[in-house]
């Protein structure tokens, strides 16, 4: 019925540092905050090795020194607990004016999890929800964690999908505080996935979820540093 | 000298609370208007929450790490560094236990509408600047009181001395409930209009009385013999009510069969739609049929919007009313018509609206049925051609054409219409298709 919303689609090829992926994210909130008709925007990327904690998170489900970490580790301003980013796992973090989207946050997590949901069905896996744990799951195993910031309904972060990444890492914390839930990754339920087979359809998921019309970054929107 | 509160902010039609993650300000500290103040974090989602006043946070009454109900007040924002050792000194810092009390404050009224809308015209640049209505400042506080806006209304009515009272609300904030014990009254369950729309006056017949709620206590901004002045959004509404003299209208009603709606709404109500988007969409799909009933009267001719945007107007309990709009009410599925209304409410209650989102209706929807009205009619807000007054409905013995006799449920609606841009056979049409698609097709509103 629409032509669909105008967002710019980030795609950088090699794995990006945290903090300049957050950098990123903050800069393009901004604009959209300066321009609240401006054009949402998607990165979806990877991660070198990192631990992120969100805002309210506890300490206590870091099995090492905060002080001294096995990868560097981020308190960021998103909600939930701690989480580890790596390669192998695609993160989405889309920056979207939410007022477009039904101006509500538990509506946007669970439309996070559907994107996920849509894309373990195009590979012919049926992942589920869990009710109070946000995230999808595959039999009992936690795919992808989910966690959110908004300033005035403009949102940053967002999703993270183990795809083919190693999960020795998880072992170090307690992923999302829940301690008696395991972690686990797309490939080993279909060798051989790769995150080029998955990064297309988690990208066409979100669109759709969202109505958006990806296009490549032109001119000043281009992203640096 | 004014105090503003800072209220838990609903960020989701399912929050019920939210925890404060972290206060970004610390008392004593400056604000400016739109800064972040605090951070909110509800399931796996943080927002910050920004000061709507510019000035300074004078107390913070829930710390970090609590959780609070939507709607509760956690800090509060003094517009100058003279009044924050007085709000500090006079707000309770005992913390108590805190009973989530909704305070309900939006109250569809009809026959009134605020906001101020910009006429629509051609060329987008010359859409008049028509000044909002400045926010309505709390009563001023001599020695501030925490006491809940109902609380103080109900004071005023009841005569009940506010010092006097203990209150019983998060860190001693005086509640409506408070005042309601003092005075002897029962206390009462806070009543919230929105969203039982056309069905409450049932309850409240079965409840005996025949009587809507409300009637137990009338609402009234002044004691006997007092002259009140009119605050910022009453004079808005003033405004808004001596402009319609202008505009030569003329009233179309119609009678509505509702049973296939009701029993619509019955099967969607568990999934967060209100009677009001029920409502606004019904209307949003027919006026896209009916543009000429969207149409607004300008001095260079008859003005189509290109949206079709209904407003719905919602009464401020403290005096003046508001017109939240439902943009595309046409196109938009009626769940997120829903979650976005349950937004909009949410936010006039805390009077965080911003302007377009309450001043770009293209047609006004007024809903007194909740009251158990059997009909109304409504003033046109200017810069619109029409807006539709909504009475209860109600269980009718009804005639067929073939001589039957059966009890149906069924609602009046009345179309106040701008004859200069609408004319009656315009009206017309547009409520036969209304109540066609209301008795035969509601299902339709869901797909």
């Amino acid at each position: 019925m629409n032509p669909g919303l105008d967002a710019i689609l980030f795609v950088p090829d090699a794995p990006v540092p945290f903090a300049r992926a957050w950098r990123w994210q903050r800069l393009l909130q901004e604009r959209l905050l300066a321009d609240s008709r401006g054009p949402e925007a998607l990165l979806i990327l990877q991660h070198p090795r990192c631990y992120t904690l969100g805002r309210g998170a506890s300490e206590a489900h870091l099995g090492f020194d905060p002080l001294a970490p096995p990868a560097p580790l981020f308190r960021i301003d998103r909600g939930g607990e701690v989480t580890h980013h790596l390669p192998g796992q695609l993160v989405a973090y889309p920056v979207l004016n939410l007022q477009r989207h039904g101006a509500d946050l538990h509506l946007y997590l669970r439309q996070l999890e559907g994107a996920v949901l849509d894309v373990l069905g195009q590979l012919g896996l049926a992942g589920e929800r869990i009710d109070g744990l946000t995230g999808v799951w595959l039999e009992g195993r936690k795919l992808a964690a989910i966690g959110v910031g908004a300033r005035r309904w403009i949102s940053q972060h967002g999703l993270a999908l183990n795809v083919n990444c190693d999960l020795s890492g998880f072992a170090a914390i307690v992923p999302c505080g829940l301690a008696d839930r395991a972690v686990g990754r797309l490939c080993d339920w279909l060798p051989g996935l790769g995150i080029d087979q998955v990064q297309p359809l988690l990208r066409e998921a979100i669109a759709t979820r969202f109505g958006l019309t990806l296009r490549p970054p032109v001119g000043t929107e281009r992203l640096w540093g | 000298m004014a105090t503003h509160d800072i209220f838990m902010p609903a960020l989701s039609s399912t929050m019920t609370e939210g925890k404060i993650v972290e206060w970004l300000k610390k008392p004593g500290d400056p604000v400016a208007r739109g800064e972040s103040v605090l951070v909110v974090e509800s399931d796996k989602a943080d927002m910050d929450v920004e000061a709507f006043q510019a000035g300074f946070l004078a107390a913070v009454l829930m710390p970090a790490g609590q959780t609070a109900p939507v709607g509760e007040t956690i800090g509060l924002i003094v517009e100058t560094e003279a009044e924050i050792a007085a709000a500090q000194a006079s707000a309770p810092s005992a913390p108590t236990a805190a009973p989530a009390v909704p305070v309900a404050v939006a109250v569809p009224v009809a026959a009134a509408v605020a906001a101020p809308a910009p006429p629509p015209v051609p060329a987008p640049a010359a859409v008049a600047a028509v000044a909002p209505p400045a926010v309505p400042s709390p009563p001023p506080a001599a020695g501030r009181l925490v006491a809940t806006p109902r609380a103080r209304k109900l004071a005023t009515q009841l005569g009940v001395a506010l010092e006097s009272l203990r209150g019983s609300g998060p860190h001693g904030r005086i509640q409506a409930e408070d005042v309601e014990l003092a005075s002897g009254q029962s206390v009462s369950v806070p009543r919230v209009a929105e969203g039982t729309a056309a069905f409450a006056p049932a309850a409240a017949a079965a409840a005996g009385n025949g009587a809507a709620p409300a009637a137990a206590s009338g609402q009234a901004f002044g004691r006997p013999g007092d002259t009140v002045a009119f605050n910022t959004l009453q004079q808005a509404v003033n405004r808004n009510m001596n402009a319609s003299l202008g505009v030569p209208c003329f009233h179309v009603g119609y009678t509505i069969t509702t049973d296939r709606l009701d029993a619509l709404y019955k099967t969607v109500k568990g999934k967060g739609v209100t009677m009001t988007a029920l409502l606004a969409k019904a209307v949003g799909v027919v006026l896209a049929r009916h543009p000429q009933v969207n149409v607004a009267f300008t001095e260079a001719g008859m003005a189509y919007p290109d949206r079709v945007n209904v407003a719905v107007a919602v009464a401020m309990d403290d005096g003046g009313l508001l017109t939240p709009v439902l943009v595309d009410a046409d196109k938009t599925d009626l769940y997120s018509l829903s979650r976005s209304w349950a937004d909009l409410v949410a936010r006039s209650r805390t009077k965080q609206l911003k302007p377009d989102e309450y001043s770009t209706g293209t047609f006004t929807l007024s809903n007194l049925g909740m009251f158990g009205v059997d009909r109304f009619d409504a003033i046109l807000p200017p810069g619109t051609g029409a807006i539709l007054a909504v009475a209860a409905s109600r269980p009718t013995v009804v005639a067929g054409a073939d001589g039957s006799i059966a009890v149906k449920r069924q609602m009046q609606v009345n179309l106040t219409a701008d004859h200069r841009v609408i004319y009656g056979a315009h009206g017309a049409a547009f409520l036969k298709d209304l109540a066609a698609l209301i008795e035969t097709n509601p299902e339709s509103l869901a797909l």
